[in-house]
């Protein structure tokens, strides 16, 4: 366990670190900082590369984990862990960091404070995947927004400030939601009848293993891990552990303990009003646009590749599994935002001029998919229905995650190359392009292909497994997604078509097109490598996710179907 | 029968759809460091596309020498009922041999053999699985051994039309920029780094052993056609055109992706043949699941719950897990097919999405030899044949009269189109149509039957363009051509092959007077039925195949004529607008002096192919329906096709069984044949001969409005962008517009509450809140000023005080206790 608590805290501070080291450049040397800076986010992704061989991808349920009591009172832990649905993410996070870092060269305002707001940044991204107590994760949430705030204010484009304001507000704003959430978790994660409950383990306690029956296999170590009997500590507190309180809110401490429906409910709510915006969902998504636009090409990268995909990981780590009850309740509506969100952004891209607005409302539209395949569950009175199709709706979602990580990272770099180069981003001011800059044409079309949804690419499998898992759920609202691939397929190639092909370039200065250097060409080579290999070996991707998501799917399923009663309930409403 | 055969023929289709993959890697990386003037892109092309040629012949041959499926009499299992099928169906399997039921009546064509395996899984989710499948009967097998063949032509023909590109300076005169002429380095090396990737991806549409492997090959395609069309990105024409493929295709994708939807919810299942995996677990596969080993549906037909009992490859019932037996609704199944339909009219170019076909000859001419006519464009008839036995006669219905509604449109404008191109591109959508409502109508053969045979002549014909077209100095105009026979010989005689075989022209008398003949030599069988065939090329034996079934599906379905005289019609319209333009481009007198003086003919890198490929166009279909092309393909006919459909047993829709298409098909014949020559001889009268001097502009201006609706090709672009293009930007911008008025609107507002409140907020603060507290802190300052005069220092009037204090707080405290102890 320590050297994974050195391994796991490595990976989330060694970015701090690196920022608390940049203090001591001399504020001239900026080459020198800059490459100790890539140098620390390098290592970083080394590190998070040392975690795939520790995984054992055939198995479910958190690994590697480790917990260290951290605010004693409160019953806060320093508690951290990878399973199937965050180590993708991890890895994504620390790769497009690195990338995004690459791509800082662009930067050159006070390099000294950019770079150290960034690294703080990706220590923010990095706890908030790795964390497994919901005060920690809390934590990191909010240290996350601060520097994203900056980075946007500070070293973004003419609006910046108004951008970095409606960010910081929009999020602060969710996170206020989910602090309600986590309260309200753990002060429900109190038993009331604290003496029968230690009865009731020791003797399960004393029983041999093979004579307990399945259930009571299943609820004595959650009931255990809660009560810690073995100690003798029974004094009542609650939990902000993540784990404990999913297995609270499926039930399995029934009946000393649980999360009744109402209360379920609400804080699903709550907590899909938080991660809905950073997604974001419509009609939260307005802050994206304008924080895209107005965000450094780095910065884009990041918001696009990583910090969206805390909306879906928070909905998948924490909203689903704490409250079953709610997320069927709510099941309908988020498949109809989610469907909703893909065809609203689909359509506001088509009619954007700015290119970079363009590319941040193809991220409302593509995150809409991971939504729609998240919330596919179909539930009748004798239970889920087609619960491999929702297993696959979930895992459609989680790979549309990393794909749209990988190909809006890539659009968005693509867009800051030229932005660079010529100072505008007006749709109808460019054109020509290929020929300008054949190389970076070739990269940038393969990475809007990659984007549109092409077979061979990333963007295709999470499309294309979350609309045909949706059949499953709403026939209806499947078409309506499926229409999407052809606004998709409108608005992108609209948009090469203005930015690369033609005989010309139109618009002003010109005389600064160059083509691209080896820096930039590397980032684009690695993104649309990664485009391709995912698009063509998925499969390594879903090996890894696969059990995780299934376990998930199972206890879900079973919170529901404990009782006759919470299932009649569920189907009525 | 050696079941390794399977697998060698897996080995050989694979690398055979491997190399242009290859070669497309090499050539679209290397070519960028390359010299612009290097040839070696196109000799790796060649080479790769040659390779897989050789692989795929060789596989064909490998084939040929299985021994088919030797005929079981069923008489026995008919007598037993279903079980009794057991024992004469074939156990499917990785690398093992499957074989399908034989027809029990007419048919004398042997069944052939069928493999399917698995390369490796994209994805499993629980008993979910969707994989990189191949499956191989002889429809791949053929569709191998054409793409690959007309490819290699294609490419060779290619270096000579693209020699142009070998530049650091390419000049394109279609092309003005504000700078007035426009010129770039040319991009010899990409044309051919995209057509091998085209090859690729078509390779692995054909090879692709489910239906969502074939929608994944389906788009790549797709986008190949899109750089390809596009290939001069530099014209605005072109980037438009290849934009409008792309998603007029995605129309048509997105009732595939629907079809696959029903698919994989209805069956959990995309592949199309039942197989047993490494692990002995057997995947059944879709068809063995829709219907029995005799091809017939297992229907429950209950009022308004109409569905198919799905089964087994034994034909044993599929059980729920509740215990019923699984079923699909018969509607869904007709949404299925639909679906999956749509895919192919996109890609076939199908009415209504038909449109974006002619824009696509905006790419160089040997991708529209490749692309929009022999392979991609044909993918759509592949895959409605490869998927025929999911469609329900309903869905064959729309089938047939989508492609006879196509086929007489797109004829219709070939006749007024003067671009040499269009009028191809335009016979293309035509001849589709033609293998669509043959796959409609329940002719299966005679569908892909047509579709092979229309590759070679198509492809032939459009390299002659090319050949044309190169040898005019890019003139596309027909008006400017001319004579061009006598300056282009080759071109102009082996267009003429092209011509002939689509218009479906025989000698007759031939057939009767060889076959005699043959007979009274005493020859083999295989050539007796050569020559007793009629004297044609190939394009007449596929069309009167299909003219043939239409006829008898008209007798069937009385109700549904319409199918038997568009074909017909059309046919005669084929001959008509063909010939006009054999006449046009090389008969008569030239027309444009200057055009004419500088026409030379093609280089031989560019002839060989044309001499080839006609060959291939006049006799690949050697020996009509019982000649070597026809029985192979005939070998994997799904295996309800033959006996036909009574009307009633499904629907009240009836389809032709072989037997019965056999007994029209002389009259059948006939009538096409009259036809054909009727619009031929038409042709000649307008453009030809020169004796009679029909003038064709007389004939437009007595129809002025006809003349211009089909000039206008029935005015589809303006309805779709009134219908569609136009209303979709307007939602898009009400869609940026709510963002921006809206929710901006809303957040905003909320800011400025939040500005005004605060402002108050202040004003409280400091008016009323700060008043309140200095008037407490005035009041207290005040009191204790006055409270200062109690302090006096002095003992005495201290002790008073307190002793006043007690006997008040004494005095207070007995009085409440006594209201306490009070009795109550």
């Amino acid at each position: 366990m320590t050297q994974h608590l050195y391994l796991l805290s490595l990976i989330i501070f060694l970015p701090a670190i690196g920022a608390m080291l940049l203090l001591f450049f001399n504020r001239k040397a900026e080459e020198a900082m800059r490459y100790f800076a890539l140098m620390v986010t390098a290592i970083t992704f080394v590190l998070t590369l040392f975690l795939l061989p520790a995984f054992d991808s055939s198995k479910a349920g958190i690994q590697l984990a480790v917990s260290v009591p951290w605010i004693q009172s409160w019953n806060v832990n320093y508690q951290l862990g990878v399973d199937g649905i965050n180590l993708p993410l991890v890895l994504l996070t620390s790769l497009i960091s690195l990338l995004a870092m690459l791509a800082s060269w662009s930067i050159q305002k006070e390099i000294r404070g950019y770079l150290i707001l960034f690294l703080l940044l990706e220590t923010g991204m990095l706890g908030v995947f790795l964390a497994l107590d919901f005060f920690l994760f809390y934590v990191f949430w909010e240290v996350m927004l601060l520097p994203m705030y900056f980075l946007i204010g500070v070293w973004g484009g003419p609006r910046r400030e108004y951008a970095a304001i409606k960010f910081f507000l929009y999020t602060l704003f969710g996170g206020v939601l989910m602090l309600i959430a986590v309260l309200m978790f753990y002060f429900n994660s109190t038993p009331t009848d604290t003496a029968k409950l230690q009865g009731h383990v020791a003797e399960l306690a004393k029983k041999d293993a093979k004579d307990l029956t399945a259930a009571e296999a299943k609820t004595l170590p959650v009931l255990r891990g809660l009560y810690n009997v073995e100690n003798a500590k029974a004094s009542p507190r609650g939990s902000f552990d993540i784990i404990e309180l999913q297995a609270i809110g499926q039930g399995l401490a029934a009946p000393f303990l649980g999360f009744n429906r109402t209360l379920q409910i609400v804080a699903f709510i709550l907590l899909f009003i938080g991660f809905a915006i950073k997604v974001p969902v419509f009609p939260f998504h307005t802050w994206l646009p304008d924080a895209h636009v107005e965000a450094p090409t780095p910065i884009s990268m990041i918001l696009a590749g990583v910090l969206l995909k805390m909306g879906g990981y928070g909905i998948i780590r924490i909203a689903f599994p704490i409250c079953p009850l709610g997320a069927q309740y709510a099941a309908f509506a988020m498949v109809l935002l989610g469907v909703w969100s893909i065809i609203y952004g689909a359509f506001a891209a088509l009619a954007q001029t700015d290119f970079k607005r363009m590319v941040a409302y193809s991220s409302v539209s593509h995150m809409g998919y991971v939504l729609l395949g998240l919330a596919v569950w179909k539930l009748n009175e004798n239970g889920t229905v087609g619960k491999e199709y929702w297993e696959m709706g979930i895992n459609g979602a989680m790979f549309q995650m990393l794909g749209h990580g990988i190909s809006s990272a890539g659009m968005f770099f693509m867009v800051g190359v030229i932005y660079d180069r010529v100072h505008h981003r007006d749709l109808n001011k460019f054109g020509g392009l290929m020929g300008l800059m054949p190389l970076y044409g070739g990269l940038a079309v393969g990475l809007f292909f990659a984007g549109l949804g092409l077979p061979g690419m990333c963007g295709f499998i999470g499309e294309v497994f979350t609309v045909i898992s949706a059949w499953n759920y709403n026939k209806l609202l499947a078409i309506i997604s499926a229409t999407g691939v052809i606004l998709t397929a409108g608005y992108i190639l609209w948009a090469v078509q203005r930015v690369y092909l033609g005989p010309e370039y139109k618009g002003p200065h010109g005389e600064a097109i160059t083509p691209i250097n080896e820096r930039e060409a590397m980032i684009g080579f690695t993104l649309l490598g990664l485009a391709i290999f995912f698009g063509v070996f998925p499969g390594l991707m879903f090996d890894l996710m696969g059990p995780s998501i299934k376990q998930l799917v199972d206890n879900m399923d079973a919170a529901l179907t404990v009782s006759p009663e919470v299932l009649k309930t569920a189907v009525g409403g | 029968m050696d079941p390794k055969t399977g697998e060698t023929l897996a080995k050989l289709l694979t690398a055979a759809w491997l190399l242009p993959l290859l070669g497309f890697a090499v050539e679209i990386f290397a070519g960028y460091l390359w010299s612009r003037r290097s040839k070696a892109a196109a000799y790796l092309a060649v080479g790769c596309i040659v390779g897989a040629f050789l692989c795929s012949a060789s596989a064909l041959y490998l084939y040929r020498q299985l021994p088919t499926i030797p005929v079981v009499h069923h008489e026995a299992s008919h007598q037993h009922g279903k079980a009794g099928h057991d024992e004469t169906k074939p156990v499917h399997g990785e690398g093992t041999v499957v074989a399908k039921e034989e027809e029990h009546h007419t048919d004398p064509a042997p069944r052939m053999h069928s493999f399917s395996g698995t390369h490796y899984v994209l994805a499993k989710f629980s008993n979910l699985k969707i994989s990189i499948d191949w499956y191989i009967d002889s429809l791949t097998i053929v569709m191998f051994a054409m793409v690959t063949l007309i490819a290699s032509c294609i490419h060779v023909f290619a270096m000579g039309y693209m020699s142009e590109e070998l530049t650091e300076e390419y000049e394109d005169h279609q092309v003005h920029t504000s700078h007035g002429h426009f010129s770039r380095p040319g991009r010899f090396y990409k044309f051919f780094a995209f057509l091998s990737l085209f090859c690729f991806s078509m390779l692995g549409l054909v090879l692709a052993g489910n239906i969502f492997l074939v929608f994944v090959f389906w788009e790549l395609v797709g986008v190949c056609s899109y750089f390809l069309i596009g290939f001069y990105i530099e014209r605005k024409s072109a980037s438009t055109a290849a934009n409008k493929a792309f998603i007029m295709n995605r129309v048509g994708d997105f009732g595939f992706l629907i079809g696959l939807m029903i698919i994989w919810t209805s069956f959990g299942t995309f592949q199309f043949a039942t197989r047993t995996e490494a692990d002995g677990q057997k995947q059944l596969g879709l068809f063995d699941m829709v219907r029995g080993a005799d091809g017939k549906l297992d229907l429950q037909d209950e009022p308004g719950k109409k569905a198919v009992l799905l089964t087994d490859d034994h034909d044993h019932p599929l059980l729920a897990a509740d215990g019923t037996r699984r079923s699909i609704p018969y509607i869904l199944l007709i949404g299925a097919g639909l679906g999956v339909f749509a895919g192919c009219v996109g890609k076939s170019a199908q009415f209504p999405l038909q449109t974006w076909l002619p824009d696509a000859m905006e790419g160089p001419t040997p991708v529209s030899a490749l692309v929009h006519s022999a392979t991609m464009v044909a993918a759509g008839v592949y895959l409605a044949g490869r998927f025929y036995p999911m469609f329900v006669p309903e869905v064959q219905l729309v089938i047939a009269y989508v492609g006879a509604i196509t086929l007489f449109v797109a004829a219709t404008i070939a006749i007024v189109a003067t671009d040499i191109k269009r009028v191809l591109a335009y016979s293309t959508i035509s001849q589709l149509g033609y293998m669509m409502l043959a796959i409609g109508l329940g002719g299966w053969a005679a569908g892909l039957f047509h579709l092979i045979t229309h590759a070679f002549f198509k492809s032939l014909m459009f390299l002659c363009s090319g050949s044309v077209i190169y040898g005019c100095h890019h003139v596309q105009e027909m008006p400017q051509m001319g004579g061009l026979r006598k300056k282009m010989p080759i071109t102009a005689y082996t267009m003429l092959i092209g011509v002939i075989a689509i218009c479906g022209l025989a000698i007759p008398g031939v057939d009767v007077f060889f076959g005699g003949v043959a007979a009274k030599l005493g020859l083999p069988a295989s050539f007796q039925n050569v020559m007793s065939e009629k004297w044609a090329f190939s394009g007449y034996h596929s069309k009167d195949a299909i003219v043939a079934t239409a006829m008898t599906y008209a007798q069937l379905n009385p109700l549904h004529a319409l199918l038997f005289i568009l074909p017909l019609a059309g046919a005669g319209i084929t001959a008509f607008y063909m010939f006009r333009l054999w006449f046009y481009t090389f008969a008569g007198k030239p027309r444009d002096q200057h055009v004419y003086d500088h026409a030379h003919e093609s280089p031989w890198l560019m002839t060989a192919p044309l001499i080839l490929l006609a060959a291939f166009a006049a006799f690949c279909a050697c020996g009509g329906e019982k000649g070597f092309l026809f029985t192979m393909l005939l070998g994997s006919e799904p295996a309800h096709v033959a006996d036909g459909l009574a009307a009633g047993a499904t629907s009240k829709l009836a389809l032709p069984s072989h037997h019965q298409i056999h007994d029209n098909h002389a009259t059948a014949g006939f009538y096409a044949l009259v036809v054909a020559a009727v619009g031929t001889f038409t042709a000649y009268l307008f453009y030809g001969a020169r004796q009679f001097k029909l003038n064709p502009s007389e004939v437009q201006s007595r129809f002025p409005w006809l003349y211009t609706f089909l000039a206008e090709k029935w005015r589809f672009d303006d309805l779709y962008d009134v219908m569609f293009v136009k209303p979709v930007h307007i939602v898009a911008r009400w869609c940026a517009a709510t963002d921006r008025l809206v929710f901006d609107g809303i957040l905003h507002g909320a800011c400025r509450i939040g500005i005004v409140v605060s402002h108050w907020d202040r004003l409280f603060d400091e008016n009323i809140v700060d008043g309140l507290v200095n008037w407490v802190s005035n009041v207290t300052y005040g009191a204790g000023s006055s409270f200062r005069y109690l302090q006096t220092g002095r003992l005495r009037q201290y002790v008073m005080f307190i002793v006043v204090g007690v006997v008040l707080v004494g005095g207070f405290g007995l009085f409440w206790l006594m209201l306490r102890i009070r009795p109550s």
